[in-house]
């Protein structure tokens, strides 16, 4: 019996060396360098086809494509690598909204130490765009890559029925529009259209898809915080929570769930979406179903430029890489144009790259995705994530006082955010 | 057991006689190494060997953490990054923490309709079954068979029968033309969902342990009750409570704790919502612990919810003992 | 009357604890629009439901893991414990009465107390995702030891004497002969072990998140929480009914045994 435990210890302990990463080539001039794709098939057929191409051109420095482990969170699985140094020389999908734990861990290179770091970001977006990504320090850690901003999704078709032509830009708009669609159209007194569907789950990433990019639509894209203060505490916030507080309250939103989509079973007009849905749309839609995509909801007298939020991933690499020279020349392989064209084209998410539009390499495929020109407009305006590892946390606390006050009503729009400001605050002072 | 062995047994069981003192025996050896005196010369190696492994077991996976959750209390850690220590900030923080004190009062309000429905419907069903009926195995097998299901199943299950839409309770409710309800969906009725659901799940094992204790109230009790004229409510109140007290203290306690450790109701059904109101501690700590990556403070409202356990039981206990004085 | 009475109330019991699983099973084999029902025999019988689970999940891979776990466990737990409780009941050494207090005592340290030092050191041996996890630190358990010593302590001395003049060293006296007096005690502690593993679901969320390795129960949990069911009630009832069935099945052939042991766990803490 003794025996049995003392090989399972020993069978534990076996486990906790790290497996051996990276560099194992037994050719000595030949490197290897490890780079991890996210799960989704697309995004791993993207890697492999650039990954060959690559391969082919650099005999020397051949890039093997693994699949980032599964687990909870991808996050937390690069988290974990990063603890146990058995991370990959280059990964693509980092949420911006972890960087700052992964620097915590000491866990990513530098990059602008490489002398031409600068030139290949600024080629690629404008500064107000890639400022977001700097980290506290000053520095760059990672490369913005790729987005996938959020916009209004609308049946054109449904709004046309009730006599709307143009698309609601602003709150007062889509509430005048909401009146409209929202009704019984069968007759038996229940209610079985509504304006839009909004998926209010208390879970806290689902504020990023309603009450994040409307508050930032609404700030002219300030993010929720400054360094480590607190700054949603304002008129914007309280306007983004009375907005959906009177779409639920008058049922222009409806509070029950439903089985499979709603949008495209045309039982609402409207709903929060990303690029993502296109594909599916296409595939399923009745053949009179028309949508249309539209720039975020805004308050009434704001002027400004539409704003959105932007679920965007960026390239990191790990402090593990024996070759950081060479995995950056990778990296800059991967975000060419030409490369971010084979992004769009496979994936459907968008480069983070400036004036796509005008460009002559990506015409002919925005002339075959209409859909997608909305949100190449939308990629350098819209904004990321605040870097803190607070972050999950403090969108979890908004999540609270939204449920409170825009789906129970038990609360006023600036009693919810003030109670949400104060405790994020009092988590952010916890050191 | 080998025949010869069997032979061998019961021969030294006629060796035992009548009256002997416990010293006797002993002398004898007919008394387990347990309450026989230990002579301090001899020590048997085996017994070093045999604890060895438990012991080992103990120390690293019961007396390291616990050791270590007081490590824990005083950082703020997400496992990857170096611990930093934060002294008393976790503790403070829990003290103004109100989702914690949600998440207690939700577990009292929980145990306020679970506890009395339990202990009515168990000794009800208890009472009928100390009867003489026919096929009391089935019934007592049925009730029981929630109680080995697992507790997902059951929650699965109830989320059904709860839907808005399209679930039983609400269809049933139709029928006799009541309105619809949202058991899940209704930040005052979630909670009462859920304790009427863990009812049903948990009764089962009450019934049983109510009924142990019923057939062991020897009848001649009851037989001289009624010798005195005393009615069924009166034997019942004179009789059958004081004498099912242990019982009664038993289903408080595991209930109670039951109550402490609701997670995976919570967690598939509402995720501690509408409006945290079902919300519990080891929800609350979980979330902390894997969402936010906070093991300081999941240390620390561990210690907390164990600290609260513990005193509860001890409350429970003076009252059930007081009671029955 | 009264006896009509008397029976009409147990079986309206046993039709509000056994109904709802007879739906359940009934609804994995309707098509989606008729689970809304209160009838039980389906008017359009359809498979469709384990068709999705079966493609979606590895529910097999599951249940094999379920049972390797529990298997494993529950082996251990009864021989460690068995052993534990032999030498707190029958050897002299020093250090006996620590060991027993300390077994005692650790039964009443709260799960939550430990539950996330726990789990910090599981990540520090790298055992997260591996079936170690989910073994190793179940494998010993002061409740079944002290069970052990409890029924050991019954079993005449002068048995233990006379196998020790044959020469049986104790670890002969433990397995081959205290273990054949020993089955209602195996039993109780195998049925406690077993199924206290098998239907646990926190400790397996938290240090299992590779599907391959997953438990049977987490599985379904993380398919009715994840929305892999695509919010189909006949899905999330097929995956329910697929974790309840062997539990029912063992159920009707153990009843008596699971009901006594499950009864003496809670009498005996």
């Amino acid at each position: 019996m003794r025996l049995l435990f003392i090989t399972l210890l020993l069978a534990s302990l076996s486990n906790c060396t790290p497996s051996p990463s990276a560099n194992t080539s037994q050719a000595e001039d030949r490197i290897t360098l490890t780079y991890w794709s996210a799960t989704n098939p697309d995004e791993v057929k993207f890697a492999n086809e650039t990954a060959a191409e690559w391969n082919r051109e650099h005999p020397q420095i051949q890039i093997k494509i693994e699949v980032v482990p599964a687990g909870q969170s991808s996050e937390e699985v690069v988290l974990a690598a990063v603890a146990s140094r058995t991370t990959p020389d280059i990964y693509a999908s980092v949420f911006p909204g972890v960087m700052q734990d992964l620097l915590d861990a000491r866990g990513v290179v530098q990059l602008d130490g490489f002398p031409d770091f600068d030139a290949v970001l600024n080629e690629r977006m404008p500064p107000e765009t890639s400022e977001q990504y700097r980290s506290p320090d000053g520095h760059f850690y990672q490369m913005p890559w790729k987005s996938n901003p959020i916009m209004m999704l609308y049946n054109t078709g449904m709004l046309r029925e009730v006599g709307i032509t143009t698309l609601p830009t602003t709150y007062s708009e889509f509430l005048a529009a909401a009146t409209r669609v929202t009704r019984d159209r069968d007759g038996d007194g229940r209610v079985d259209q509504w304006m839009a569907t909004i998926d209010y789950l208390p879970i806290w990433y689902k504020r990023m898809y309603d009450y994040y990019p409307l508050y930032l639509a609404a700030s002219g894209g300030e993010t929720l915080l400054q360094k480590r203060r607190v700054a949603f505490n304002n008129e914007h916030s309280i306007e983004v929570f009375r907005f959906l507080q009177e779409c639920f309250s008058k049922g222009y939103v409806p509070r029950q769930t439903f089985q499979g989509d709603v949008f495209l079973d045309a039982k609402v007009a409207a709903k929060f979406s990303g690029p993502w849905s296109i594909s599916h749309l296409e595939r399923y839609r009745p053949a009179d179903f028309e949508y249309e995509y539209a720039p975020m909801l805004r308050p009434d007298n704001a002027s400004i430029q539409p704003v959105s939020y932007a679920d965007s991933k960026s390239i990191v690499i790990f402090t593990t890489c024996r070759h950081p020279r060479e995995a950056w020349e990778f990296v800059k392989f991967m975000t060419t144009k030409r490369n971010d064209l084979r992004l769009l084209e496979i994936t459907s998410q968008l480069p983070i790259r400036a004036s796509m539009l005008e460009d002559e390499v990506f015409a002919d495929y925005f002339g075959r995705h209409p859909q997608m020109v909305r949100f190449a407009e939308q990629v350098l305006g819209a904004r990321s994530v605040d870097s803190v590892s607070e972050l999950k946390e403090i969108f979890d606390i908004i999540t609270q006082e939204f449920e409170a006050s825009v789906i129970f009503n038990l609360k006023s729009p600036e009693q919810a955010v003030q109670d949400a400001a104060q405790r994020s605050q009092t988590i952010l002072d916890v050191e | 057991m080998q025949p010869s062995e069997a032979k061998r047994f019961s021969m030294w069981n006629r060796g035992e006689r009548k009256g002997e003192s416990r010293r006797e025996k002993a002398e004898r050896g007919l008394l387990p190494a347990a309450f026989r005196p230990l002579p301090s010369q001899s020590a048997d190696r085996a017994g070093y060997l045999m604890v060895l492994p438990y012991v080992i077991h103990t120390v690293i996976f019961i007396g390291y953490p616990l050791a270590f959750a007081f490590v824990l209390i005083f950082h703020r850690w997400n496992i990857y990054s170096p611990m930093k220590w934060v002294g008393l900030g976790n503790i403070k923080l829990l003290l103004i923490d109100p989702l914690i004190w949600r998440a207690l009062g939700n577990t009292i309000f929980f145990l306020l309709i679970h506890i009395p429905l339990q202990l009515i419907i168990a000794l009800g069903l208890a009472q009928l079954l100390n009867q003489k009926i026919r096929g009391r195995t089935f019934f007592r097998a049925s009730y029981f068979l929630p109680v080995v299901i697992s507790g997902i199943v059951v929650t699965i299950l109830w989320q059904q029968l709860y839907a808005y839409e399209t679930g039983l309770v609400n269809l049933a409710l139709r029928e006799i033309n009541l309105p619809r309800v949202g058991w899940l969906t209704d930040p005052r009725i979630a909670m009462v969902s859920i304790a009427v659901m863990a009812t049903w799940k948990n009764v089962g094992l009450y019934v049983v342990l109510f009924l142990v204790g019923l057939q062991a109230i020897p009848s001649h009790l009851y037989e001289a009750a009624e010798l005195d004229g005393a009615s069924s409510w009166q034997k019942f109140r004179l009789i059958t409570v004081p004498m099912l007290n242990p019982t009664i203290m038993l289903v408080l306690v595991l209930s109670t704790i039951n109550g402490f450790s609701l997670f995976i109701e919570p967690y598939v059904m509402t995720g501690g919502g509408p409006v945290s109101s079902t919300l519990s501690g080891i929800l609350y700590l979980y979330k902390q612990a894997f969402f936010f990556g906070k093991m300081g403070y999941a240390a620390t409202i561990g210690f907390f919810w164990a600290l609260i356990i513990f005193m509860v039981v001890l409350i429970q206990r003076r009252v059930v003992e007081t009671e029955a004085v | 009357m009264k006896r009509f009475l008397l029976y009409a109330t147990l079986v309206v019991g046993a039709i509000i604890f056994l109904y709802p699983f007879v739906w359940m099973i009934a609804a994995t084999l309707k098509p989606e629009p008729e689970i809304a029902g209160f009838h039980i025999i389906p008017r359009h019988l359809t498979f469709e439901s384990y068709h999705f689970v079966f493609n979606k999940l590895p529910i097999i891979r599951g249940f094999v893991n379920s049972l390797f776990v529990s298997m494993i466990v529950t082996a251990s737990v009864i021989i460690f414990g068995s052993m534990t409780g032999y030498a707190l009941s029958r050897l002299r050494f020093r250090g006996r009465a620590t060991v027993y207090n300390v077994a005692l005592l650790t039964m009443m340290v709260p799960a939550q107390l430990t539950i996330i030092p726990l789990y910090t050191m599981i990540v520090g041996f790298g055992w997260v995702n591996s079936y170690l996890a989910l073994i190793v630190p179940a494998m010993m358990s002061s409740y079944s030891s002290l069970l052990f010593r409890q029924f050991f302590l019954s079993i005449p001395q002068s048995l233990v004497e006379a196998a020790k003049l044959d020469g049986c060293s104790d670890w002969r006296i433990l397995f081959s002969i205290f273990y054949p007096l020993s089955k209602p005690v195996i039993t109780t502690v195998a049925i406690l072990t077993f199924m206290g593993i098998w239907n646990d679901v926190l400790w397996p969320l938290m240090v299992i998140r590779d599907e391959q390795l997953m438990t049977m129960p987490l599985l379904v949990t993380l398919f009715a929480v994840g929305g892999g069911a695509d919010a189909r009630l006949g899905v999330q009832l097929a995956a329910a009914t697929l974790l309840a069935l062997p539990v029912i099945i063992a159920y009707i052939f153990l009843q008596r045994n699971l009901i006594e042991s499950m009864a003496s766990s809670g009498m005996k803490n």
